[in-house]
């Protein structure tokens, strides 16, 4: 009795037995790491292959490589453990910056700035922008939301006016985008598509800083995201400022998908496949899940853009569409096969 | 000792009301459980226990009055420090992701560990221990998820344990547990109840067992406690009978001592259709509940005269009663009365619902005292002064007429339904 299934000293996180071999996957996922990052380097447009460093444009296209390497890194990151924390808060595998209306409300944000002007706004103030415009979108999702109710808004209620805001949100900038003048339009055009093209500098590490305080305070957040995924109710009698916490986590959230989404556009799926891919992996724990989605994040999308620039070129595909194509079919697979541990809602 | 460490109030409501924006549940609910007791809330289904514990917990905010643990106002208590003092075993917890059951129970110690959420060599102890205690150890590796309800409600047990908390709460948390199981939770709190002095409060429908093992009973009814005293005092078999709107009875096993209540079954078991029929007037929805408790109890319903947008005639007719009807807004006329007086001399009874009267409605008075002229027992609610809205009281007097002819009067439908078994079969 009480001994049914697995032996007591199975694979556990509390034996030395298990914390080795979990130890091991970690090592051999980070190990893999800089191969892929590597491979993403030798392609590109003008071929396969290490381009000749000795000629002014073959070190110029490397360093172009390098560039998108680090954007990708940045938004791959970024996505991944937004998407994390947005499933863990509502409690559901399908949550993701997109569904809450985040990105949206960012994507709106970047466009009026596209297309009110350049200079310092456009750069600087495209991340800020869209950062508070996003939490400006969160704001009204989650007053929507908790209408009628008693104060908190179910999760289903958040989901559906999310999903609402956001189709809000993407048919203003549509009517934005067919009234904008045609250089506006194709700028804005290109943004939405979603691409690793290199912003400016000060502009990167802006959002290099805004990134890594956002994680820092997630990761901070992780043993009480453990104990949300218990609900609420559960986690307050356990002692959490529950209410808080769901609020700072979403701000850290928002935060993280709308300086992904100013840094390169409108990019899905990331936030979706990559923390269901890494919980699968690596179980649902939030002290590994958060450090180890935001890791993982970066190559995926890297190599997603690596196979954008070079599949068609001199045609670049949108990034969005390799990250849809390639993630989906994998997703799909672990779900499959990992569902037990990836998820069961 | 034992009476010194007694002193001290774990938890003290004083006039505490509670609920939600729209809907007030607790009304005025004053009561103290000391520290060491071992106390079962009880009271039927929707009465407010829930809502009581969410109170404790400082989940919900009192609308007025105050909620007190270990002397301190629980609203003010800081959330770690709270967590320390009380923990809440729910109705059902789930995980929508697949956390170990390991994992699972070290939730317990989140407010205890340090910011990295790093658990110490103590916490795994603990944790062990209370996985040990509530017999899931082995389980400890699978998915919270794949477990049964019953191994899920003990790992629910073992992360509140965990957590060490001077008071434990359980929300009607043992009701999934097979019976071995359950002897078992209730044997550990029994233990922790005396030799950690930990206090509890079990919420529970099985007021046999609670009977048992508590050394108090707080009743619920409607969102008032109604009594509160040993379980032999809260167990009479007339409040319970009220309390839960059904025939219970208590009988003590004369071996053993234990309190034993039961009835439900009983009545179950010989309920068989009733060659007995009551015609019921009603109105503005007082006969819904009439309706469906003679149905259930086994007679043939008739009703009448209703209005035909009453919602009393709607509940008829969903239910396959034969009602009388007549058009909306206009008195009763002749031919209704008529069906109406036919339906009532086939009737065995006659119950008058807490319908209000009006004059357009007071001609069914006049129905009733037909009945009572042709030897039909009429049953009449009590308490018809203050439905009376007829110009000088004339349903009042008419009542009071109808009481020297012999109609007898009903205050709860529970009465009721014990006066229309005495009644002979016509």
């Amino acid at each position: 009795m009480g001994m049914k299934g697995s032996p007591i000293c199975a694979d556990n996180s509390f034996t030395g037995k298990g914390k080795v071999r979990a130890g091991l996957k970690i090592a051999l996922f980070l190990a893999g790491f800089p191969l892929l990052l590597a491979l993403s380097l030798l392609l590109g447009p003008s071929g396969i292959g290490i381009p000749d460093l000795q000629s002014p444009s073959g070190s110029a296209i490397l360093s172009l490589r390098f560039s998108r390497l680090l954007m990708g890194m940045m938004t791959g990151a970024a996505l991944s453990a937004s998407g994390v924390v947005f499933q863990a808060l509502l409690r559901n595998p399908l949550a993701e910056p997109y569904v809450l209306g985040v990105s949206g409300g960012a994507g709106l944000g970047a466009t009026l700035t596209i297309l009110a002007g350049s200079g310092l706004l456009s750069t600087l103030g495209l991340p800020v922008v869209a950062f508070v415009s996003a939490v400006l979108t969160l704001m009204v999702v989650y007053g929507i939301a908790s209408q009628g109710s008693s104060g908190q808004p179910s999760v289903y209620s958040l989901i559906l006016s999310g999903v609402i805001v956001s189709s809000i949100c993407s048919s203003v900038v549509m009517f934005l985008v067919s009234t904008a003048s045609v250089e506006g339009m194709h700028n804005v055009i290109w943004w939405m598509l979603g691409s690793l093209q290199p912003v400016s500098a000060g502009q990167q590490l802006l959002s290099a800083g805004l990134i890594g305080t956002a994680l820092g305070g997630i990761w901070l957040l992780s043993p009480q995201l453990n104990a949300l995924a218990l609900g609420r109710e559960m986690a307050h009698y356990q002692g959490l400022r529950a209410d808080v916490v769901i609020v700072v986590g979403l701000l850290f959230a928002t935060l993280l998908a709308a300086t992904a989404v100013s840094l390169s556009g409108m990019i899905g799926f990331v936030g979706l496949i990559v923390p269901h891919v890494m919980r699968a992996l690596f179980g649902p724990d939030h002290r590994k899940l958060v450090p180890l989605a935001a890791l993982g994040g970066g190559p995926f999308l890297v190599l997603c853009d690596a196979v954008a620039r070079t599949l068609l070129a001199p045609i670049e595909i949108p990034v969005g569409v390799v990250t849809a194509l390639a993630g989906g079919p994998f997703f799909l697979i672990i779900l499959q096969r990992r569902m037990q541990q990836a998820w069961i809602a | 000792m034992d009476s010194i460490r007694m002193e001290q109030d774990a938890l003290t409501f004083n006039n505490v009301s509670a609920g939600y924006k729209q809907r007030r549940v607790l009304d005025s609910v004053s009561f103290r459980v000391k520290e060491g007791e071992f106390v079962s809330l009880i009271g039927p289904n929707g009465c407010g226990k829930s809502t009581l514990l969410k109170t404790a917990a400082a989940l919900l905010k009192p609308l007025s009055g105050t909620v007190e643990l270990f002397g301190q106002d629980v609203q003010r208590i800081k959330p770690g420090h709270r967590a320390s003092l009380l923990g809440v075993v729910p109705q059902k917890i789930d995980s929508p992701m697949a956390f170990t059951v390991s994992q699972i129970v070290m939730n317990g110690r989140i407010s205890s560990m340090g910011r990295w959420g790093t658990p110490s060599s103590l916490d795994h102890d603990l944790v062990e221990r209370s996985m040990i205690y509530t017999d899931v150890l082995g389980l400890r590796d699978r998915f919270f998820t794949e477990l049964s309800g019953g191994e899920q409600q003990r790992v629910a047990l073992a992360m509140v344990l965990a957590q060490e908390p001077r008071i434990i709460m359980l929300d009607e948390s043992i009701s999934h547990l097979d019976i071995n199981h359950r002897q078992e939770v209730l044997q550990i709190l029994m233990n922790l109840n005396r030799e950690k002095r930990m206090t509890i409060l079990l919420v529970s429908h099985d007021l046999t067992l609670a009977a048992g093992i508590s050394d108090r009973f707080l009743l619920m009814e409607a969102g008032t406690l109604v009594k509160a005293g040993t379980p032999a005092e809260v167990l009479e078999p007339e409040l319970l009978s009220r309390v839960y709107n059904c025939d219970l009875t208590v009988q003590q096993d004369p071996y053993t001592g234990y309190l034993q209540v039961s009835g439900a079954i009983d009545s179950l078991r010989r309920r068989r259709k009733l060659e007995r029929s009551v015609h019921v007037i009603a109105g503005g929805g007082s006969g819904i509940e009439l309706y469906r408790r003679l149905l259930i109890e086994g007679y043939e319903v008739t009703t009448g005269v209703l209005n035909r947008l009453d919602s009393d005639a709607e509940a008829a007719r969903a239910l396959n009663i034969p009602v009388v009807l007549e058009q909306p807004f206009s008195p009763v006329g002749a031919s209704a009365i008529a069906k109406a007086m036919e339906m009532i001399s086939k009737a065995d009874a006659v119950v008058l619902s807490q319908v209000p009267f009006g004059s357009g409605n007071l001609v069914n008075l006049q129905l009733a005292e037909e009945a009572l002229k042709r030897g039909k027992t009429v049953l009449l609610a009590a308490g018809i002064g203050e439905r009376d809205y007829t110009e000088g009281k004339a349903a009042v007097d008419f009542a009071a007429r109808l009481k020297r002819a012999g109609a007898l009067n009903w205050n709860s439908i529970h009465e009721l339904m014990a006066q229309l078994q005495q009644q002979p079969h016509h």
